[in-house]
């Protein structure tokens, strides 16, 4: 067979010249899927025949010049914490009614079959968008295709992994406190978080309610701007769904005239990974030999806005989850336990504290986006942690060690757009990326700036080849 | 600090292990200080919270 595309991009061109079809990308993306699944845990569960249905048709469609655009055809992965009427929406968890959002599509889901997608499964999470993994809790373990010994990141984690590993060729994710691109970086694919209220988050299990963003994990920036077109726009059911459908723009590869303001301070803890320095400073030289001006900047409140991340976050979640969490503590994974507990340590004038200073800071990052249109930083200072490296000496999951390498939470507070794109690889071989913010609905500004990135590297097109040996559970 | 953490737990009625409530009083100390530091910005002495109620908003069923 020849080979088959591995963009998103790459595929839906070759599907309109007519040297593939869907169906063969399909029956491509199940056959890696049954190799390399049981080992690297994507899927919660599996729709072949319905993909392969909805294949056959999107190839008929085609062929009879009914082009619903470019995901028509592409095979896609859902995240499990979105309502499929396929399939039952688990979140990962043994606690989530299994006849919530049964039989009933997300109005993203719903748009992306509606845009053709031909939708193989639904992806592996982190229990409800939260926390780490639990070996004790009867869900796939996500394992790292670059080396399976690792963790895929969390929470969009079979869907990093799945776009890594080619069982499908761009997914959903959401991203709470960086659940899009902490996976992306890990796995080395490109992830965006849209604008807070950009896509609607309906038919969504909710983690923060002020926090939630819904976005593509695929291979890169063009990719994940095709999806993004597919997935914004108002809805009525979501009231934080602001009327901003999206178009990209001509990417060309050029930033002439771009302003890119670079972030060194918090990016490069102790503790880094060594090949951190040179690899960014590289990537920053990638912008501006294609025409960025770059400047160095702070970005203000940090500290602040990653604690007020993780009380919203707490607070929000444990409204939802606090009757269930009295009444079966056990069932919940030790992390998101530990995760959602936060909101109880807190007082409901700590909450509306922290609003009043997320309003100073959305303030004072729109005042910096007058100066600079793109802000770049590591996603992460280290590359996929191994499995064993995610426990403390006490035996409970280590969430501040583990975040004080992860740079994502500060952007889902301000609720600004971050594109992640691979930008190399640790000293150990594994995928390292780099953060595109821009300013609240700046997604065309920061996915021109991906793109150019992407023309002028090929970190998004290395492909890991996973182990088939082990098993996931 | 201990038994702060677990009158709060127990408020909310989250049957916390001894391990657990161990582990997050560790935390407890860290987040209760940069909790108590977001008091401490001038420019947010005047200012609206990130909060808005909508008189006039109904439940819409998202798979309507």
């Amino acid at each position: 067979m020849t080979e088959l595309p591995i963009t998103l991009t790459d595929a839906a061109a070759a599907l309109r010249a007519g040297t593939v079809t869907s169906v063969e990308l399909t029956q491509a993306a199940i056959d890696v899927a049954d190799r390399v699944d049981p080992t690297i845990g994507t899927y919660l569960a599996r729709f072949d025949s319905y993909a392969l249905e909805r294949a056959a048709a999107a190839d008929a469609e085609l062929a009879r010049g009914e082009d619903r655009g470019p995901l028509h055809g592409i095979p896609f992965g859902v995240k499990d914490i979105l309502a499929m009427a396929e399939g039952p929406t688990t979140a990962q968890s043994l606690i989530l009614d299994r006849a919530w959002g049964e039989g009933k599509d997300a109005p993203v889901v719903a748009r992306l079959k509606a845009a053709g997608a031909v939708i193989t499964g639904k992806t592996t999470t982190m229990e409800y968008a939260c926390g780490m993994p639990d070996p004790e809790k009867p869900f796939p373990l996500p394992r790292n295709p670059w080396n399976s010994d690792t963790w895929t990141g969390g929470s969009s984690s079979g869907t990093g992994s799945g776009v890594a590993a080619g069982m499908f060729l761009a997914g959903l994710g959401t991203d709470t406190g960086g659940s899009i691109r902490i996976p992306a970086a890990f796995c080395g694919v490109s992830g965006l978080m849209p604008t807070f209220g950009r896509v609607p988050k309906s038919g969504c299990v909710p983690l923060g309610y002020s926090l939630d963003h819904i976005g593509p994990l695929a291979r890169s920036a063009r990719d994940c701007a095709s999806v993004l077109e597919v997935l914004a726009g108002p809805h009525a059911s979501d009231p934080d769904c602001v009327d901003a459908p999206f178009t990209a723009s001509e990417l060309t590869g050029d930033l002439s005239g771009l302003r890119i303001g670079v972030v060194r301070e918090h990016h490069f803890p102790d503790g880094r990974d060594p090949a951190l320095d040179g690899v960014f400073d590289a990537a920053v030289a990638v912008l501006a030999e294609r025409g960025a001006s770059v400047v160095e900047v702070t970005l203000p409140y940090w500290q602040e806005m990653v604690t007020v991340d993780i009380i919203t976050m707490g607070c929000e979640a444990l409204a939802y989850h606090q009757t269930d969490l009295g009444a079966r503590w056990d069932d919940y994974f030790v992390a998101t336990r530990a995760m959602v507990a936060t909101g109880a340590q807190v007082s409901g004038a700590d909450y509306v504290q922290a609003q009043r200073v997320r309003r100073v800071a959305q303030d004072a990052i729109g005042r910096l986006f007058d100066t600079v249109d793109v802000i770049a930083c590591p996603t992460t200072s280290v590359g996929a942690p191994t499995y064993d490296k995610l426990t403390g000496p006490d035996g409970q999951p280590d969430i501040g060690a583990l975040f004080s390498m992860i740079h994502t939470p500060y952007w889902d507070t301000l609720g600004n757009p971050v594109l992640a794109v691979p930008m190399g690889f640790t000293a150990d071989g594994m995928p390292l990326s780099l953060q595109l913010a821009g300013p609240a609905f700046g997604e065309a500004t920061i996915l021109r700036a991906g793109d150019a990135f992407q023309q002028g590297t090929d970190w998004h097109l290395r492909v890991p080849q996973p182990a088939t040996e082990g098993a996931a559970a | 600090m201990n038994e702060i953490v677990k009158t709060l737990l127990s408020i909310a009625k989250l049957p916390a292990s001894e391990a657990e409530i161990e582990a997050y009083t560790t935390a407890y100390a860290v987040q209760r200080a940069s909790v108590d530091a977001l008091y401490e910005i001038p420019e947010a002495r005047y200012v609206d919270p990130a909060l808005r109620f909508q008189a006039a908003a109904r439940i819409t069923d998202w798979a309507s």
